[in-house]
């Protein structure tokens, strides 16, 4: 306990662990973002055309499937970079967020109820302007939903990639790790978690605000 | 790197033999099995529980939600320096730990998918509530129990690298010693192998699951109908259950 | 025999759903509890088998207090059949049907037998026992509901709501068969429904309650037509009363008259009333205006006739005959559905002052 005062009292320690977070939030969200954006037009092609739909969703499975560490490893052959860009990371994050966020995309736009998207069109709105001033806003609860998991995910994997040397919270492991020591882990984990509970409150926070409508229920269920 | 890496992964040196490939696997598919079942042996009946009687949801979802939001690397390093380097139990129990929110997370699902008016119906014909659990509830919810398991496996194969950090062995073995001579063809081939691991197990399971739904509801058309793949087919792989979107996480 | 004695069910958030109510389920009679929404039939329903606890008085089934029973063997003989059918998706029909006395501890052979019997009972195909729920109508899933609920024999049989998800077609056609059951098993039945229609047709002693759990009144569907015990009684069994209440008088002393009647294909009668056209088998098939000017006698020619009265009905099916039909006189048929002759509407009025002043 004490070790754990003093680590924490010790200002170049704290310089180090904030900046590591900031890292790791940033490696973290900004694929969740890149990831969302590209499953949105993949999840809207493949459930408007059904030829698309089995084989997207399936290749999404097989890309979701593959380890991300894996991911991590082999882009580089793929993209020029080091393992450890930066770039790197995010790519694979990216891509890995998207390859989960399709199938909810798909389940959202599903699920939405067929009167309203009738009605939208009786009333003259073309294809672009109904998927995004109609469609989006009624799928926003099931993806809110698949965000919120993505997001606890890619916070997991960014320190997982510790092991190969990615930066962010990880390297708080490896460093304790190294050098027998408790207290950076202690803080590594404390703080992971608190991202992660930071970030879902401001997920939850921003589904509160994109869709004033379900104030009165108690919880956003999905179409599963 | 690819030709350096097809000419690593064909060469019989490399798998067989002490620390080969094929060892690494056995180790690597060791912990995931132990890690699991035993997550299984805790996640299970409480995941039933709580979807059988209703009560007990906001706490056990609050726990499944924080199990899932800790660092599995931090939880293993912290315990592998609290009891000692080269143990397996940190490993197990940090892997374990991973393993637990996903079934229980399946149970629960399950559970709750069953159709109110049956569960209604199996009480006033007479069952007692075991047998409304083991008769109607758990046969129903066989699909999205076992997606919860899959999920698990595929997310503790995908982390169970971690082993060979604290020391010990699995795929993660030639993915780090590589990584630390700079061997790449040694560390995309340990990549590649576990993908394909990961790839292999999910589809078997996949085959399991659809295998265990029951025949009557197989039948059943329509949007219900369990005849999705993909990440998200009854609890899908890992995190991302319908469970998680349909409350446990809200 | 089953008892309500002062029994009361509180709710936690205050709610009162069932106040003091005193009741008798006749043994081997229909017993139908009515009644708006919240007036708490349902909950009644459910304390019978325990479903729900009372918060005060005691229900006693042939003398015996429900609460000495342990919960699960007091279901196990009573039959209960709920509004969506509840069946269990993962087991066959026939299983389903089996599923009480395979509790109860037959074998399973003997338990399949028996539910085949059962399938019979309740108008189905025994083929369609290997199917599984998801693969019927909802009108066939009601049916096994009933099955399974019949299956151990219970002496007693609770019904709530089971016939209202399903469309009135199918649903006069499950009450039909309900009644015929009942008329072959003499079950005690306790029956909840929202609909006071259905509530005249099946029940042989009504139970009206109010909003708020209370009894107002309980009586054979006659009385409660003829002489409702308040406003709210009143106003539940809705419009029409008086003409409704027909369906529970009987016919004895009506007049039937020859009709003129003419078959199909036949010339064109040339007279100045109406003639009813017949089939070959001597049964209705529509009216002939007086003055046609066609020569022959074919279908479009006809006018279409009105409801046909059954001979030995309730006079209600006498007057509808005579209301409905195009020339003024309606059509009666005997039991093979064959023309037996005509009821003039101002006979059946006759006919019912005479019995009032009769009685």
């Amino acid at each position: 306990m004490e070790d754990l005062v003093k680590y924490l009292g010790n200002p170049r320690n704290q310089d180090a662990v904030l900046e590591l977070l900031v890292v790791h939030a940033r490696l973290a969200l900004v694929p969740l973002l890149l990831g969302l954006l590209a499953a949105l037009p993949i999840g809207w092609a493949a459930q408007r055309y059904r030829r698309l739909r089995a084989m997207v969703l399936g290749a999404s499975n097989v890309m979701y499937t593959v380890p991300s560490l894996a991911l991590f490893v082999i882009l580089p052959g793929l993209l020029g970079t080091k393992i450890l860009d930066e770039l790197n990371v995010v790519v694979a994050l990216a891509i890995y967020t998207a390859a989960l966020l399709v199938r909810p995309v798909v389940d959202a736009l599903d699920a939405l109820p067929g009167h309203v998207l009738a009605a939208s069109t009786a009333m003259g709105y073309r294809p672009l302007r109904r998927a995004l001033t109609v469609e989006l806003p009624l799928a926003v609860p099931v993806l809110a939903a698949g965000v919120r998991v993505a997001s606890v995910s890619n916070i997991s994997l960014v320190s997982v990639g510790a092991l190969i040397g990615v930066g962010g919270l990880g390297q708080l492991f490896t460093e304790g790790f190294q050098n027998s020591y408790n207290p950076p882990i202690v803080v590594g984990i404390a703080l992971t978690l608190a991202l992660a509970l930071v970030v879902d409150l401001l997920l939850v926070g921003t589904l509160r605000l994109l869709t004033p409508w379900q104030a009165g229920r108690p919880t956003a269920r999905s179409a599963a | 790197m690819f030709p350096q890496l097809a000419d690593w992964l064909t060469d019989p040196a490399n798998w067989t033999g002490d620390g080969g490939l094929l060892q690494r696997i056995a180790e690597h598919l060791r912990y995931t099995i132990i890690a699991v079942f035993g997550a299984a042996l805790f996640a299970v009946p409480v995941g039933l529980a709580v979807g059988h009687t209703g009560r007990g949801a906001t706490v056990v979802v609050g726990l499944a939600n924080a199990m899932r939001a800790l660092p599995t690397l931090g939880v293993i390093t912290l315990l592998s320096l609290q009891f000692g380097v080269l143990k397996v139990g940190p490993v197990l129990l940090g892997l374990g730990i991973l393993a637990v929110p996903p079934i229980l997370a399946g149970a629960y699902a399950g559970v709750q998918s069953v159709d109110r008016a049956a569960v209604d119906a199996a009480a006033g014909v007479g069952m007692t509530s075991w047998q409304r659990l083991w008769k109607v509830e758990v046969p129903i919810a066989m699909p999205l129990l076992l997606g919860g398991l899959r999920g698990a496996v595929l997310q503790v194969v995908a982390t169970a690298t971690v082993a060979a950090y604290v020391g010990l062995g699995g795929l993660g073995r030639p993915l780090l010693d590589g990584l630390r001579v700079t061997d790449y063809p040694r560390v995309a081939g340990a990549a590649v192998v576990v993908a394909l691991l990961a790839l292999l197990l999910d589809l078997g399971l996949a085959g399991v699951q659809r295998g265990v739904v029951p025949r009557g509801l197989r039948l059943a058309s329509g949007p219900r109908s369990p005849r999705r793949r993909g990440p998200f087919s009854w609890g899908g792989n890992r995190l991302v259950e319908p469970a998680d979107q349909a409350g446990i996480r809200s | 025999m089953i008892e309500f004695r002062a029994v009361t069910k509180r709710f936690p958030d205050g709610t009162v759903a069932v106040d003091a109510l005193d009741l008798v389920a006749d043994s081997g009679k229909i017993t139908v509890l009515v009644g708006p929404s919240g007036c708490g039939k349902t909950t009644s329903l459910r304390m019978i088998n325990r479903m729900i606890e009372p918060s005060d008085g005691t229900i006693l089934i042939d003398d015996l207090d429900i609460r000495s029973a342990n919960p699960a063997v007091l279901r196990r003989g009573i039959g209960y059949v709920i509004q969506q059918a509840g069946l269990f998706p993962h087991r066959t029909v026939l299983d389903n049907v089996a599923t009480v006395p395979m509790l109860t501890g037959w074998g399973r052979r003997r338990a399949r037998a028996r539910a085949a019997e059962l399938l019979e009972l309740v108008g189905l195909p025994t083929a369609m026992g290997r199917r599984y729920p998801a693969q019927l109508s909802g009108g066939q899933q009601q049916r096994v509901g009933v099955a399974r609920a019949l299956a151990a024999d219970p002496p007693v049989l609770l019904m709530d709501e089971p016939f209202s998800a399903v469309d009135p077609v199918v649903r006069e056609g499950l009450q039909d068969e309900l009644l015929r059951l009942q008329s072959e098993l003499g079950k005690t039945v306790v029956f909840v429904t929202h609909d006071i229609d259905e509530a005249i047709k099946l029940g042989d002693r009504v139970a009206v309650l109010r909003e708020g759990g209370r009894l107002a009144q309980f009586a054979p569907p006659a009385e409660l037509l003829a002489r409702p015990a308040d406003d709210f009684v009143a106003s539940f069994v809705g419009r029409d009363r008086g003409y409704r209440a027909l369906s529970f008088v009987g016919a004895d002393g009506l007049t039937v008259h020859p009709l003129r009647t003419v078959a199909v294909g036949d010339a064109v009668p040339a007279v100045d009333e109406w003639s009813l056209a017949v089939d070959p088998a001597g049964r209705p098939r529509g009216w002939l205006p007086p003055g046609s000017a066609a020569d022959q006698l074919t279908e479009d020619v006809l006018v279409p006739g009105g409801s046909l009265y059954t001979q030995g009905g309730p006079l209600r099916g006498a007057l509808d005959a005579a209301l409905s039909s195009p020339a003024g006189r309606g059509a009666v048929v005997d039991a093979d559905g064959k023309l037996a002759g005509g009821v003039d509407a101002a006979e059946v009025l006759a006919l019912l002052s005479a019995q009032r002043d009769g009685s």
